[in-house]
């Protein structure tokens, strides 16, 4: 017993710091003025596993350029999980969709989280979207590559040569705003956190710059699930230890359990629906090079897949 | 009495700490190895030992070069950045990549890995204020007329950016500026890689927009096999953007092309075609079930060698499939004469001959982590 309470303490503790995370959604003058949205998810009971969900997963620039916790969220992917058929639903927001943000005024859905917090995020993605939102996980840079290396690599099969001459060197360098060449060759390949994180995170190089990267995303995000299915319960102290302070979710200890044996059950990649809002669900024009929603083309594809 | 309780303090005292100390060591041995570091090719088990291929493989590993010749493997060159090796046609030494932070340039190396030559230079001269200053020079290839063919990011747009590589050639004993651009990249397509001095021209894998080729094809990037015959022109299509194909590989006798499909998928199949000098014939699915990289032919035509995960989402491995898994079989010899001379009545049906078992692919390495972005040598 005191063996094993040692061995799991670490797992625990950072599960216990980094899990359950209340979440308390802003309000803002927009509450006034439109649908209310959901109550905010820790305030849901959690859904039978039985029953579909919907996680919103957020990926942010956390480097020393931002102070903490108000940090733009560069990845937003909605995801929707329906145990009983075995589909998962992904779709990517592109972060520089010109919204209304639950905060109040209009800006890049990017910014929501900067505002507010990760309840100012799911706010904004439920009043524009007009989805539930059952949970939130968030992860910063170093998160996603401690996370990949943790878990031994990822195998992808990166999809074109992802060259970048002006990559972000703000992750180990010691100037966060200075730039560094990245090259990604092409190809089915193992890659190792640093390398998995230049594939998603670079733009760039990439004529769909932010619509690009996130079907880069979606091919790592899969990736991930499926070697994670290979973890045994043994392996969560020293990946706790790893990721750190990375991560951050609203999702409870017990149902991350009760989700590990439904992850490993989803074996079948076809099942897995991609959704990426490229034209003509989204078109340039708007304020500061964002995007413009086409509300009259996402509502319907949102209502089917998110319903 | 109180020694007693003492003695029994001591007892569960030493019970808790050796079986608490046992349980952590013992959760700690039950965790899975999905993270655990791949052994270097010279200390892995087993060896490359139960098949022995012909000739020396050269191929990479955390930025070294191997060598595999007669079931063991030796270390080319120190683990710093050293990649994708070729072997030049003189067959006395190689060509290949050494990979810096922010540029790449071509070597040739000795049979044993000693540098021998640098030929390209692609460290900008002005520091690293402004990046791109720098130039990657990727897959370098030798053509008998010492031509070195390269992937190449000359030319670059101003105020852009664009990184799209195009396939350029240059003289061995030249400099950059006598290289000349056989194609031109692509516009923010990740440009033309991995070229294959063939009779002719070069065969070349093309990044591009599937669209702008298909019109039913997704508007995402895609791999297509292409050819061209002449500096600077338009070049040909070998394969759809539907296929996405990558990474060709030309057979010793230079009438077949292996290389990975992958349809757009996360798959890779390894997959055949007959090559007229101009043309790919039908396609040949030999592999659906595996993650195939970097198809390389046998010098004498034996099989393939390529790399594949052994293990779902694990590291690359060395693979190796012989030829009999991609020929088709012998035909079936015509009956034979039915002994006493002809008669009136209907032939003996011959008993059907007995089914040949499928030929699989043969693991030849375990613990290894092969980089499955650079090609692998062969030398014969």
């Amino acid at each position: 017993m005191a063996g094993a309470f040692a061995y799991f303490l670490p797992a625990a503790k950072t599960a216990w710091d980094t899990t359950g995370a209340i979440v308390r959604v802003t309000p803002s003058p927009t509450d006034l003025l439109t649908a209310s949205p959901s109550a905010s998810p820790s305030a849901t009971p959690a859904a039978a596993i039985t029953g579909a969900f919907t996680i919103l997963l957020l990926g942010s620039d956390d480097d020393s350029k931002f102070y903490s916790d108000h940090v733009l969220t560069q990845s937003m992917i909605l995801v929707r999980v329906v145990p009983s058929t075995k589909q998962v639903t992904m779709l990517s927001i592109p972060r520089d969709m010109y919204v209304h943000l639950s905060t109040g005024g209009f800006g890049k859905i990017d910014g929501a989280y900067s505002y507010g917090g990760p309840g100012a995020a799911i706010a904004t993605v439920e009043q524009d979207f007009g989805v539930h939102v059952d949970d939130y996980i968030w992860v910063g840079l170093l998160g996603l590559i401690r996370l990949i290396d943790a878990i031994g690599g990822i195998d992808v099969v990166t999809s074109n040569p992802v060259l970048d001459d002006y990559y972000p060197a703000d992750v180990y360098g010691n100037w966060p705003y200075g730039y560094e060449r990245i090259a990604v060759l092409a190809g089915p390949q193992h890659l190792d956190g640093l390398h998995a994180m230049q594939y998603v995170r670079s733009r760039h190089g990439d004529l769909q710059s932010d619509l690009g990267r996130s079907q880069r995303q979606q091919q790592v995000l899969i990736a991930i699930r499926q070697k994670s299915k290979q973890l045994a319960p043994e392996d969560l102290p020293p990946m706790s230890a790893a990721i750190g302070g990375e991560l951050k979710t609203s999702i409870g200890i017990s149902k991350v359990a009760q989700m590990l044996p439904l992850a490993a059950s989803f074996d079948n990649p076809d099942a897995i629906r991609q959704i990426i809002l490229a034209s003509p669900y989204t078109h340039g024009g708007a304020p500061g090079g964002s995007l413009y929603p086409n509300w009259d083309a996402i509502l319907p594809l949102v209502h089917q897949y998110f319903p | 009495m109180m020694i007693s309780r003492f003695i029994l303090a001591v007892g569960l005292a030493v019970v808790v700490i050796f079986g608490g100390t046992s349980t952590y060591m013992y959760l700690g041995s039950k965790q899975s190895k999905i993270a655990a570091p791949p052994q270097k090719p010279t200390a892995a088990t087993p060896r490359a030992q139960a098949t022995t291929l012909p000739g020396a493989l050269y191929l990479t590993q955390s930025g070294a070069i191997y060598r595999l010749s007669a079931g063991r493997f030796m270390q080319m060159t120190p683990e710093a950045g050293w990649g994708e090796p070729s072997i030049n046609p003189d067959g006395n030494s190689l060509l290949a990549v050494k990979f810096g932070s922010y540029w790449s340039d071509v070597y040739v190396l000795s049979l044993f890995g000693s540098p021998l030559r640098q030929v390209t230079s692609n460290q900008s001269r002005t520091g690293m204020s402004n990046p791109s200053l720098n130039h990657w020079s990727f897959y370098p290839r030798m053509s008998a007329d010492e031509q070195v063919w390269m992937t190449y990011d000359g030319l670059k747009c101003d105020s852009c950016y664009d990184v799209s590589p195009a396939v350029y050639s240059m003289p061995l004993r030249g400099t950059i500026r006598q290289a000349r651009a056989w194609t031109d990249g692509g516009y923010y397509s990740g440009g033309d890689q991995q070229p294959i001095p063939v009779l002719g021209g070069v065969i070349y894998t093309k990044y591009d927009y599937g669209s702008k080729y298909d019109a039913n094809a997704e508007n995402k990037l895609a791999g297509m096999m292409w050819w061209t015959n002449r500096p600077g022109a338009y070049g040909k299509e070998l394969t759809s953007p539907g296929e996405d194909c990558r990474t060709p590989s030309l057979s010793p006798a230079g009438n077949e092309l292996a290389m990975i499909c992958t349809y757009g998928k996360q798959i890779s199949y390894l997959t055949i075609a007959s090559w007229n000098g101009s043309a790919l014939g039908p396609r040949k699915t030999i592999l659906t079930n595996q993650l195939v990289a970097q198809p390389t032919w046998a010098p004498d035509g034996s099989g393939i060698a390529y790399l594949a995960p052994a293990v779902p989402d694990g590291p690359f491995q060395l693979w190796w499939l012989p030829k009999a898994a991609y020929t088709a079989p012998p035909p079936s010899p015509p009956p034979t004469p039915t002994p006493g001379g002809p008669h009136n009545g209907p032939l003996p049906t011959p008993p059907p001959p007995p089914p040949i078992p499928p030929v699989k692919p043969i693991q030849l390495t375990t613990n290894n982590g092969f980089d499955a972005t650079s090609p692998m040598a062969w030398l014969g």
